[in-house]
C-alpha cells in the first residue's frame, strides 16, 4: 500500500467509526468534522427518505444508532445513489436484535423505491376493458412494473401504535401505473396464487380461473369464473394487470 | 444531439424539483415572442446530470430524462468514480457509464479529483462524499493512471474537476494547483474549472494570506488549453474561515468577479450554475445563469490576456 493510501484509509476508519478510531494525526478537528457530519449525514437522509416507517416504529435513537452501525460496518458496493437502501436493507439482515417484523417492514418501505424506478421496456400501448376485450377471453400479463408479494406480518399496517407480535400472512401486489405512480393492492390468497399463476404463464382469465378452481377442488366453477371474473376486471381498471 | 461543441454558453444543473419548471417554460426553439422575460429560459443551453442518479432508472425518470435528451446538450457530471480511491477502479460501473454516454448521446464526462471509497473489507465500500486526495508524487501518479484507464475504457477524453476540501493533509508534500497542473498533465485529461470551489479552498486554507489574491493566484496558473468546461456555484458560512461547498445558496461577488477574470485570462468556455440546496423556483435560478451568459456576452469577442501571451512569446 502506497503512503498517501494509509493516510486515506486513517481518514475514512476516523469517518466510519470515530469513536473507535482517532483521526490521522495533525489533521484539524473541526475540519475532519466537517467530512465526519456530512458522510454520515449524506447517508442518513439517503436511507431515512426510504424506510420512513422503520423510522417512526423504532424511535429517532434507536435508527441513529442503527444508521451508525451501517456507516460503521458495512462496505457498500454501488456507486448509484438510488441503490443505497437497498444496501442498508442488506446490512439490516446482519442486525440481530431487531423486532421480527422490521425486515419485512423496511422490504415493503423499500419495494416503492424499487418499482417506482423499474426500467421496463417500452409500455406498449395500454389495452383497456372495452367491449371486445375482457378478462376471460384475452389473455392476461401481469403489468410490466410489478411485484407480487408475501409477507409473515401485515406489513402495510404497522405503525407506532400497531408492532404486530404475531404472524399474519399477508398477501400484496405493488405496481406503477401509466402515471408512474406506486400502487399497493392488500390481496386474498385465492387472488394472490390466480396473478402467481398469471405471472409464471401468461393466460386467459378463464383458464387460470379454471386451473385455480381446479388445484384448490372449488365446488362451484362458474360461481368462481364470475367473482374471478370481476377481481381481473378491477385490477385491469387499476392497471395493474394488463389485456393482450 | 450531441457533439461537444453543442456543449456551450451557459448551462443549468438538472434537479428533479426544476424539471417540471423547466418543462412549462420549454419553448421550441426560434419562438422569439417571449412576452414575459422573467419567465425565459432560453439562456439554459445545455444541462447537467450526475450519472450515478440517472443510470438504470425507470419510470418517471427514465421519461424525463428522455424528454431532455431531445431538447438540450447534456452533460454528465460524475460523483462516485472515486478517481483517487484505494480500491480497484470500478470497471463494471464504468463500462454502465459507457453504455449511458452512448444510448443518450451525452458528449462530455467529468468527474472529481477526489474519492469517495476506501476498500472496506475488500468491497468497494463507497462513502458517497467527496473526500480529499493528498496532494503527493505518488498520488499525482496514482490518480493519472486511473483516470488514463478510465479514457481507455470510455475511448474519450474526460475532464477532472478541482474539488473543494476542508482538511489539509499533513503528509502533502505540494499544493493543490501544483498536484492539479501535474495530474492534468501526466494524465493528459481536460480540466472541469470549478471557479467556486477555488474560492472557497482559497478560504479554507488562507491561513493569514488574502483568500482574494491566492484564488487569482490558482487562476493565472490553470493551464488554459486544458479547460474545456465550469461550474459556479454558492457555499455556506460555516465560519470566516470556512466555507462549505454546499451550493446552496446564491453566488457570491468574489466568485463572479473569478469567473470575470477567468474568462479574461483565457476566453469564455462552457459555464454551469450549480444549485443542489434550497433551490428557488426556476425564475430566480435564471437571474444567475443569465448573468453567466451576460458575462460571457462581454468577453466574448475580446483576446484572452494569455492568448496574446502566449503569442507574444512565440513571436519572440
Amino acid at each position: 500500500m502506497l503512503d498517501f493510501q494509509r493516510y486515506q484509509l486513517a481518514f475514512t476508519a476516523h469517518i466510519r467509526n470515530p469513536e473507535l478510531h482517532p483521526k490521522p494525526a495533525n489533521v484539524i478537528e473541526n475540519r475532519m468534522a466537517v467530512y465526519r457530519e456530512s458522510v454520515f449525514n449524506n447517508i442518513f437522509e439517503s436511507v431515512s427518505v426510504c424506510f420512513p416507517v422503520c423510522q417512526n416504529v423504532l424511535g429517532k435513537r434507536k435508527w441513529h444508532h442503527l444508521i451508525r452501525n451501517f456507516v460503521a460496518n458495512y462496505s457498500a458496493n454501488s456507486p448509484l445513489f438510488r441503490e443505497i437502501p437497498q444496501q442498508f436493507l442488506a446490512f439490516l439482515e446482519s442486525i440481530t436484535d431487531l423486532p421480527p417484523y422490521l425486515i419485512p417492514l423496511a422490504h415493503y418501505e423499500w419495494v416503492e423505491l424499487a418499482i417506482s424506478s423499474q426500467q421496463t421496456r417500452a409500455q406498449s400501448i395500454q389495452q383497456t376493458l372495452s367491449t371486445e376485450s375482457n378478462c376471460l377471453d384475452n389473455v392476461i400479463t401481469l403489468t410490466p412494473a410489478s411485484t407480487l408479494l408475501a409477507y409473515d406480518y401485515p406489513v402495510h399496517k404497522i405503525s407506532k401504535r400497531f408492532k404486530p407480535t404475531i404472524i399474519e400472512k399477508t398477501y400484496l401486489l405493488v405496481f406503477r401505473n401509466t402515471s408512474f405512480e406506486v400502487k399497493f393492492i392488500a390481496l386474498n390468497s385465492v387472488t394472490f396464487n390466480l396473478l402467481l399463476h398469471i405471472q409464471s404463464q401468461p393466460s386467459t382469465g378463464r383458464l387460470a380461473l379454471a386451473a385455480l378452481a381446479n388445484e384448490s377442488q372449488y365446488p362451484d366453477l362458474e360461481l368462481f369464473m364470475r367473482f374471478g371474473a370481476e377481481i381481473l376486471d378491477d385490477l385491469c381498471k387499476q392497471q395493474a394487470i394488463t389485456l393482450s | 444531439m450531441s457533439s461537444l461543441a453543442e456543449i456551450k454558453g451557459a448551462g443549468l444543473g438538472l434537479k428533479r424539483e426544476l424539471i417540471p419548471q423547466i418543462q412549462n417554460l420549454y419553448q421550441e426553439p426560434y419562438n422569439a415572442e417571449s412576452s414575459n422575460q422573467d419567465a425565459s429560459i432560453a439562456n439554459i443551453h445545455f444541462v447537467e446530470i450526475a450519472p450515478e442518479n440517472w443510470i438504470n432508472a425507470g419510470g418517471k425518470a427514465e421519461a424525463d430524462l428522455a424528454w431532455f435528451i431531445e431538447r438540450y446538450p447534456i452533460v454528465c457530471h460524475g460523483l462516485c468514480l472515486s478517481l483517487g480511491g484505494p480500491d480497484p477502479l470500478n470497471t463494471d460501473f464504468l463500462k454502465q457509464v459507457k453504455q449511458f454516454l452512448s444510448a443518450n448521446k451525452i458528449p462530455l464526462y467529468t468527474e472529481h479529483l477526489s474519492y469517495c471509497s476506501d476498500y472496506y473489507q475488500n468491497q468497494p465500500g463507497y462513502l458517497y462524499d467527496l473526500l480529499p486526495i493528498p496532494f503527493t508524487e505518488e498520488a499525482v501518479k496514482y490518480v493519472a493512471q486511473r483516470i488514463r484507464q478510465t479514457q481507455d475504457i470510455l475511448g474519450q477524453r474526460i475532464a477532472i474537476e478541482n474539488a473543494s476540501f476542508y482538511a489539509a493533509a499533513p503528509i502533502s508534500t505540494m499544493d493543490e494547483i501544483t498536484f492539479l497542473n501535474a495530474v492534468l498533465q501526466e494524465a493528459d485529461c481536460w480540466l472541469h474549472l470549478d471557479i467556486n470551489n477555488i474560492y472557497v479552498n482559497s478560504v479554507n486554507f488562507a491561513q493569514q494570506q488574502d483568500p482574494i489574491k491566492l484564488a487569482q493566484d490558482f487562476l493565472h496558473r490553470i493551464p488554459a488549453e486544458r479547460i474545456i468546461y465550469s461550474h459556479i456555484a454558492g457555499h455556506y458560512q460555516q465560519s470566516p474561515n470556512l466555507l462549505i461547498d454546499t451550493h446552496g445558496k446564491d453566488v457570491i461577488d468574489p466568485v463572479w468577479d473569478l469567473l470575470d477574470t477567468a474568462y479574461r485570462l483565457f476566453g469564455i468556455f462552457p459555464t454551469l450554475l450549480e444549485r443542489d440546496n434550497n433551490v428557488p423556483p426556476l425564475p430566480i435560478l435564471m437571474r444567475e445563469v443569465n448573468k453567466i451568459a451576460a458575462y460571457q456576452a462581454n468577453h466574448q469577442n475580446k483576446q484572452p490576456v494569455n492568448f496574446q501571451q502566449n503569442l507574444t512569446r512565440v513571436i519572440c
